[in-house]
């Protein structure tokens, strides 16, 4: 090489360093601080795929923050209660109670604690009526809400600053103060690396050696595609969208419209009384079931979906026969086979899973 | 020397990922414009607890808060120079007690607060002849409360996070309360929602320069008077979520009468 090209290079480096400063400047401070090690969701084969988010890009250090925030009471009011208070992870984060009062105030809710799993797929709304666009804005409700966490978002910042491994953990994985949206940044990730797919359904699904269904089952699998899978589609066992399955005449307009459900949000006449699907995944381990967890357990649901559905303008049209009639024919053998199969979607894997449990 | 042409080709592709903002932002001879929001009411200065009658009708008002955000400033060649992070709370307030956001603690209750100035900073010196922003927040953040850019922030009483609601800003706010002969009522017209996110386009009565050596000031007559056309308050006192077609009729007033320039220079 001979001594110009040699200048050349060193400058071309050095345009080449400065550009890199220049670009870099804008998200973090020239100090040297490290950063946070990039993460990607682990997604069984079985499961569709999942886009990144790119406001709240995955880290391993903000997915463990996330995790022991999420265990952690101080994001109470009383500090006394955790989200995983009613996200009990033995039981698919779930609570096992129609509506708790565990809350700071002590009331009952009006809605049953929804189930935490696959909510990286969950991108048409959070809450039983999708009131929430994400996970990351979707954590002030129970956070600030009286009846539940009671927090004040303030408090809760100088709780956490004073907490000196928290102030290391957020300055490394959000590279400034603790912020309360950084909190909200943090839960989310944690929620979304919290993907059940490890149930003897898909093991028999991805061809894990060894794995079977009994024909049981099997009947049962093809029971659900065929008479719940207009819902309750795909490797998820959700559509993550809203329906009225028919358990109420009237909705009415109590609580800022809380019996309303999807319509409260959109406004829409034609989603009146329409909740979210929850996924059959775990289901067998999550009762009470619906959105206020009236039915107490599986025979209760099915029975339902047999012969208990009440007629109103927005039910869904996969609840009609042909005939017009309402209501799913299922027989008691059926009844039986899919309850069999139910049980193959409970992934004892996941609710055992280590990664997710409480870190203290 | 194939070595040397990978660099600076490489260099090439890093400066295009700079985004285009950051270029303009930074030019020289960059100058800063003050934007006046200048509250009234049907032609007199607006203030917090006093009576301004509007035809049959008298208001009293306790509050009036938006949001103006993505300022645009058009120049002479009809370019659009976009003011980074301009996510901005105008205001005029008394104390508020931010009960879900706040809860408890009595010292950090929202304290009373006008606010009617704007500083743009940074921006490329040249002519102007027009502005443009949003009354509200678009809808990436308002989808995102965990999306921080300028003074967007929940802890200022101007979102709805509570519990299974609309997680989303509330995009302007008037409360106080309504008389029309004996009948008085409480007013709290408010609006939100992605659909009533409306960009104001407002020309300048002359085109004013900005520059490194000339700030400049542009004063909008912010009308609140003209959020109520058409609208039969008597009727729907409460314009919220659940009024949907009232808050859409109020938010087109907004993106459309209530905002006009006074002076530019």
């Amino acid at each position: 090489m001979n001594g110009k090209y040699a200048v050349l290079h060193l400058s071309a480096l050095m345009l080449l360093s400065g550009t890199v400063i220049s670009c870099k400047k804008d998200h973090r401070p020239v100090e040297n601080f490290p950063a946070p090690t990039p993460a990607r969701l682990e997604v069984p084969g079985n499961l569709p795929k999942v886009a990144d988010d790119a406001d709240n890009p995955l880290s391993a250090e903000g997915i463990e923050l996330g995790r022991i925030l999420f265990y952690d009471a101080r994001l109470s009011g009383n500090n006394k209660l955790s989200c995983a208070s009613c996200h009990r992870q033995d039981i698919a984060f779930s609570d096992a109670t129609a509506l708790t009062s565990i809350g700071v105030s002590a009331k009952p809710l009006h809605r049953h604690t929804p189930t935490l799993f696959n909510l990286a797929w969950a991108k048409s709304g959070l809450f039983w009526d999708g009131g929430s666009k994400n996970l990351e804005s979707q954590a002030l409700g129970p956070l600030t809400s009286e009846d539940e966490m009671h927090q004040d978002l303030y408090e809760l910042e100088r709780e956490l600053k004073a907490v000196p491994d928290y102030v290391k953990r957020f300055k490394l994985v959000f590279n400034r103060e603790i912020t309360s949206t950084d909190v909200l940044k943090a839960l989310a990730q944690f929620q979304r690396t919290l993907i059940s797919a490890g149930s003897r359904y898909d093991l028999y699904i991805r061809k894990v050696p060894g794995a079977t269904l009994s024909s049981q089952e099997l009947q049962g699998l093809a029971l659900v595609h065929a008479k719940c899978g207009s819902c309750h589609q795909g490797e998820l066992f959700t559509d993550y969208s809203y329906h009225n399955n028919g358990i109420d005449a009237i909705f009415p307009d109590d609580l800022e419209g809380i019996y309303q459900g999807r319509y409260r949000v959109s406004f829409d006449l034609a989603d009146m009384g329409k909740f979210k699907t929850p996924s059959l995944r775990n289901v067998m381990l999550t009762a009470p079931y619906m959105h206020d967890g009236r039915f107490i357990n599986l025979d209760q649901v099915l029975d339902h979906y047999r012969s208990g559905i009440t007629y109103s303008a927005t039910v869904d049209r996969a609840l009609y026969q042909n005939d017009g009639n309402l209501g799913i024919p299922i027989s008691q053998a059926e009844k039986a086979a899919i309850k069999a199969f139910l049980s193959a979607l409970t992934d004892d894997a996941f609710t055992k899973n280590k990664k997710f449990s409480n870190p203290n | 020397m194939k070595k040397l042409l990978t660099i600076i080709s490489l260099s090439a592709i890093l400066f295009t990922s700079c985004s285009k903002d950051e270029l303009v932002t930074v030019a020289d001879g960059a100058g800063k414009t003050t934007l006046t929001f200048d509250a009234t009411f049907n032609g007199s200065d607006f203030a917090l607890n006093k009576d301004f009658a509007l035809g049959t009708k008298t208001f009293n008002f306790t509050k009036f808060r938006y949001w103006v955000s993505n300022v645009t400033l058009v120049n002479a060649a009809g370019e659009e120079v976009k003011v980074p992070g301009s996510y901005y709370l105008l205001e005029e307030t008394g104390a508020i007690n931010l009960v879900g956001v706040n809860n408890d603690n009595a010292a950090t209750i929202y304290p009373a607060t006008k606010r009617e100035d704007v500083v743009l900073k940074e921006i490329p010196a040249g002519d102007y002849k027009a502005i443009k922003f949003g009354v509200g927040v678009d809808q990436k953040y308002n989808d995102n409360m965990s999306l921080q850019s300028g003074e967007l922030s929940q802890l200022n009483g101007m979102t709805n996070v509570s519990w299974m609601w609309l997680t989303s800003y509330i995009f302007t706010s008037a409360t106080g309360t309504v008389k029309e002969g004996t009948a008085s009522k409480t007013l709290k017209v408010e609006t939100g929602l992605n659909a009533n996110y409306k960009t104001v386009a407002l020309n300048l009565p002359q085109s004013i320069k900005i520059g490194a050596s000339k700030s400049a000031n542009i004063v909008i007559n912010v009308d609140l008077s003209k959020a109520f056309d058409g609208i039969d308050v008597m009727a729907t006192p409460t314009v919220g979520a659940s009024q949907a077609a009232v808050m859409s009729a109020v938010a087109a007033n907004y993106g459309g009468k209530v905002f006009s320039v006074k002076s530019a220079n």
